[in-house]
């Protein structure tokens, strides 16, 4: 049985058709019917109603020329799945030790000598360093932008460091976090890399670590990308899954 | 938690619209960026918790709307205000008129509407959210919605016919910390 008509004010009708979508979104959601209905009665409602929608869908429009930057969708991505990754493998962190503890051993073997203190402190570092990756690096700070990066991080007085090698300018971050550790403090900053692929860049006070030489090429181990590099008084640790071709390009 | 929801395909059909309801909040690209990518972080990380698909769109609005008003109460920031004189009527605007206006002017006009009806109108014509999604975000009654949309359009039709008349006159938003002290 059909409902019967209601009469409603122009004035009411308006207000509600003020809530009506111009695509048509709403055309069967009854608390507009009857709104409808009366526009489709009376012609200044009607004309009113038609400039409304014409109205509408022009800012609607305008609005969506508005276009996220390019490279906002693989930074997203990449947040995700490197956020939520202990969620997606439960394996992930037992693996991720075995990886770390194999990785920590190769490391160990190719760096120069020095102090058994310092060598143990220096592994324990890379341990931990590895453990935050393979957990998720769980960014304290996300941001496509480096220097909104290096900002945050010199407002909680975190090293740095000193001199970004200039290709990574270039390259969107996802963002960063501050890490204590053992009584010192830790930067970590990931950027993303045109593949899609992270590169994580951890600095700390090289002094923590005495006189450990630790420079050297890109070292791969296990699926892992490694390198080290001393500045100014810093050490500075790019962790990557990235082919080495892509990392040679960077770092 | 991600075997639920596919969230390559949420970040796909959601990363335009909050990216442009975040830019129209913060009015910085970097800004609307970070925000976008904050609020699909809380997505991922809290994915387990949302037990009902179709919500996650007003989800990730009333999530996005949080984090900035969040951020709005952390940053101690008081930007110089200007009020736009009262609107009584609801001018005509020529369709040629508005067309002319590039998208950052109109939301710097949706940035300068009052604070009680912008978040309504820039939920609708940023996201093209219906009523309804609307009250849920913004956690109001459907009838409050309607009349913040009613409202929130002629004063921006108003806020527009001055820009138009004044011919591109640079448009002060409020304070947007009227609104995170609403």
């Amino acid at each position: 049985m059909k409902k019967p008509r209601t009469e409603i004010t122009n004035e009411r009708a308006k207000f509600l058709l003020s809530a009506y979508r111009h695509n048509g979104a709403d055309a069967q959601d009854p608390i507009f019917r009857d709104a409808l209905e009366q526009a489709s009665r009376d012609p200044d409602l009607a004309d009113w109603f038609a400039n409304q929608r014409s109205f509408d869908a022009l800012l609607c429009e305008k609005l969506k020329s508005l276009q996220p930057p390019a490279s906002l969708k693989p930074a997203i991505l990449s947040g995700i799945y490197s956020g939520a990754s202990k969620h997606r493998f439960p394996f992930g962190r037992f693996l991720g030790l075995a990886a770390v503890l194999f990785l920590s051993g190769i490391l160990l073997i190719v760096m120069r000598p020095g102090g058994d203190r310092d060598r143990r402190l220096f592994s324990e570092y890379q341990n931990a360093a590895f453990a935050v990756l393979s957990e998720g690096p769980k960014l304290d700070f996300l941001t496509s932008d480096l220097s909104r990066s290096q900002e945050y991080l010199s407002q909680r007085a975190v090293p740095q460091a000193p001199e970004i090698p200039v290709a990574l300018h270039g390259l969107p971050t996802i963002g960063c976090r501050a890490i204590d550790w053992n009584g010192k403090t830790i930067s970590l900053t990931c950027f993303q890399l045109p593949s899609g692929q992270l590169l994580h860049l951890f600095v700390v006070d090289a002094k923590s670590f005495g006189e450990i030489s630790r420079e050297g090429g890109i070292h791969e181990v296990n699926g892992w990308h490694v390198k080290f590099r001393r500045e100014n008084g810093m050490l500075l640790m790019f962790i990557s899954k990235a082919p080495m071709s892509e990392l040679t390009r960077y770092i | 938690m991600t075997r639920d929801l596919d969230l390559e395909a949420i970040v796909g059909r959601f990363y335009a619209p909050l990216y442009r309801f975040a830019w129209s909040l913060t009015k910085s690209e970097a800004e609307a960026a970070d925000l976008t990518q904050q609020t699909f972080l809380i997505l991922a990380q809290r994915s387990h918790q949302i037990r009902d698909v179709s919500k996650v769109k007003c989800w990730l609005f009333t999530t996005l709307r949080r984090e900035f008003l969040r951020t709005v109460r952390v940053h101690i920031n008081h930007p110089s205000m200007e009020f736009q004189p009262d609107i009584h009527d609801s001018p005509v605007l020529s369709e040629d008129a508005v067309r002319v206006l590039d998208a950052k002017t109109v939301i710097e006009a949706l940035g300068a509407v009052e604070p009680t009806y912008r978040t309504a109108i820039e939920l609708f014509y940023l996201s093209e959210l219906s009523y309804k999604e609307i009250a849920k975000t913004l956690d109001i009654p459907i009838g409050t919605v309607m009349s913040r949309l009613s409202r929130g359009k002629e004063q921006l039709k108003a806020i527009l016919a001055g820009a138009i008349a004044e011919n591109g006159r640079k448009i002060i938003p409020m304070n947007r910390d009227e609104e995170a002290a609403n």
